[in-house]
């Protein structure tokens, strides 16, 4: 008597679930209503992306082809004006020139360092001690700019660092580092080595260990060695990880900022210096701006970046049609 | 034999990278003049005077403050909204979802240093200049912590929210109570990435702050280091303030950063 009333409770559960399930998927007003309930949630977040990212995004065609300041609110519409004054500018081509040779130099530095630390730590398991100088080579990616950019202009110091130190222990001639203007940018960029290298190598890891043992062996066994090895058998497998390591470093290496400011921005000058060495597209557009206050030509000066970071992206999605080997 | 070669070519380079991080202590708790001394000093002497006058004498403490209010701030805006925003792509079908999902991924691909002009003056333009949200609200979504979440949440049941709403359970509150809690890796994750990028900031605060009162460490650092280059134990100990919580943070939790690292290229190519 009793399991009976219990079972038939239970069928009337059942069947009123499946009444439910059934009318929350067909109904046409519980479409509208998942649409609803949907745009709700996503609400905080895309409010934070069309204020902040979107909507300045379109505010910055809008000012690069006015002549607008942030203290009085008249604009009037200049056309290319801006670029006009901004082609003209020696400063700017030696902005874009600085750029390209940061970028040129490192990329490739920065991904071919990134893969032979890779390999080298990829017997990480089979030695002890493996996963610990993975760490430490990956932690100065999360320290911060500042705090040890502070440390690297004392080890570049020309007359008390640590680097001369060291070149003096090769019996090399002493650089100024910093203060010289040949040298000041590479500086920045051995910085930027140490500090992000460590990314690329643990991304490069990840890439190596997808590669299959049995691959390995084969190519082993059939007599592929050493850099022969590297070159036909691993490098292709892990081209399409190259390819977004090649990507990523462009453009974060573009974006730099943070220790352009610090290293070179010292008491012996403004940053970018010494004379105007290192002062890349970013640093310019900073100065501009926020210093001498020129916002409509950091804005033409931003669009110009702009479109150099989308032809960068664009060669090198066509180099890697090409190139990328994709299982 | 090769195997020992490698071995210590790895401990080589290892100590190569750390030295950097090392000599902040070094200049830090050296004697007053370490820094110029020719050969250059090799060991900290573990004098903690300079650093105990720059947390009881000076404004750094309340610098270091602010990075952790600002820190923990994000964090939690940040938790909040890719949860919400997570959970809605991954879940509900609602019109236009394919759409907003590239335009979440768009934001990852604008350059940012092209974007601060106009940044800075949207900011303007809301009030927002010199105040904490100026350093918090911009940052309170990301896009990798919304994919995060997605993908976590498309793995959960789909039965659990069946029997949910069944139940009568409000979405909301199934996402606080079930989903969230589930969820734990994914919120370890952005946890740990939210913090290593906003506790990093600088640019930003660089440009949208000019009351020191709410400076973040790096900011202050940053002022600190053009005025006083020479001060180097002082300037040592405060970088010490700034690096100690997140070297902390770091030696405790590396292998789920780095597996977060290389983990969200696998993820993004899905």
């Amino acid at each position: 008597m009793i399991s009976e009333v219990s079972k038939n409770n239970h069928s009337k559960i059942v069947r009123i679930t499946s009444a439910k399930l059934l009318s929350w998927k067909k109904d046409g007003t519980g479409r509208l209503k998942s649409t609803i309930l949907g745009y709700g949630l996503m609400l905080p977040s895309l409010l934070i992306f069309s204020v902040f990212y979107y909507g300045p995004a379109v505010f910055l065609g809008y000012i690069a082809f006015f002549h607008w300041t942030i203290f009085s609110n008249t604009s009037t519409f200049v056309g290319w004006k801006n670029f006009e004054i901004l082609f003209n500018q020696p400063i700017f081509w030696k902005a874009l020139w600085n750029t390209i040779y940061y970028l040129i130099v490192l990329v490739p530095t920065t991904t071919l360092l990134a893969l032979g630390l890779a390999m080298l730590l990829r017997e990480a398991p089979r030695i002890r001690g493996g996963g610990l100088s993975r760490a430490l080579i990956f932690l100065p990616h999360v320290t911060p700019v500042v705090a040890t950019s502070i440390i690297w202009v004392w080890i570049f110091n020309p007359s008390f660092g640590l680097a001369n130190v060291i070149l003096h222990i090769f019996h090399l001639p002493a650089l100024n580092w910093l203060e010289s203007t040949r040298w000041a940018l590479p500086s920045v960029m051995i910085y930027t080595l140490w500090h992000s290298i460590g990314l690329y190598t643990v991304l490069f890891l990840a890439g190596l260990a997808t590669i299959p043992r049995s691959v390995l062996e084969a190519a082993r066994v059939d007599g592929a060695k050493g850099f022969f090895a590297l070159r036909k058998v691993i490098w292709p497998l892990i081209s399409p990880i190259t390819f977004f390591v090649v990507v990523l470093c462009s453009i974060n290496t573009i974006q730099t900022f943070s220790q352009i400011y610090t290293l070179t921005g010292g008491p012996h000058g403004g940053a970018g210096g010494p004379a105007f060495s290192t002062t890349t597209d970013s640093l310019l557009i900073y100065q501009t701006a926020f210093m001498y206050l020129h916002f409509s030509l950091a804005a033409a000066m931003s669009l110009v970046l702009f479109t150099i970071t989308l032809v960068i992206i664009i060669i090198q999605k066509i180099l890697a049609d090409r190139f990328v080997f994709y299982r | 034999m090769a195997k020992y070669l490698i071995y210590s070519i790895r401990a080589l380079v290892a100590i190569g990278f750390i030295a950097p991080v090392y000599w902040v202590l070094v200049l830090a708790t050296g004697y007053h003049g370490a820094a110029y001394s020719l050969p250059p000093v090799w060991i900290p002497l573990w004098h903690w005077g300079p650093l105990m006058y720059v947390i009881t004498h000076t404004h750094w403490l309340r610098y270091l403050l602010n990075t952790v209010f600002i820190t923990a701030a994000t964090i939690f805006l940040v938790i909040i909204t890719s949860a919400l925003a997570g959970y809605a792509l991954a879940e509900i079908p609602f019109m236009g979802n394919s759409m907003i999902f590239y335009l979440i991924l768009g934001v990852m691909m604008l350059p940012q240093q092209a974007l601060i002009v106009p940044q800075y003056v949207t900011i303007y333009h809301l009030h927002m200049l010199n105040s904490y949200t100026a350093l918090i609200l911009p940052f309170a979504a990301n896009t990798s912590g919304i994919f995060l979440f997605r993908q976590f949440f498309k793995k959960l049941p789909s039965s659990y929210r069946d029997i949910a709403r069944v139940e009568g359970v409000r979405t909301l509150t199934y996402i606080r109570r079930v989903a969230l809690p589930l969820a734990r890796p994914a919120v370890a994750t952005v946890t740990l990435l939210t913090f290593i990028a906003s506790w990093n900031q600088f640019q930003w605060p660089l440009i949208m702050l000019t009351n020191q009162k709410l400076q973040p460490i790096e900011l202050a650092l940053s002022h600190y280091l053009q005025t006083y280059e020479s001060n180097w134990r002082v300037l040592g100990s405060a970088a010490l303030l700034a690096l100690l919580p997140i070297i902390i943070m770091f030696i405790f939790t590396q292998r789920y950063i780095i597996q977060a690292v290389a983990g969200g290229d696998s993820g993004a190519k899905e």
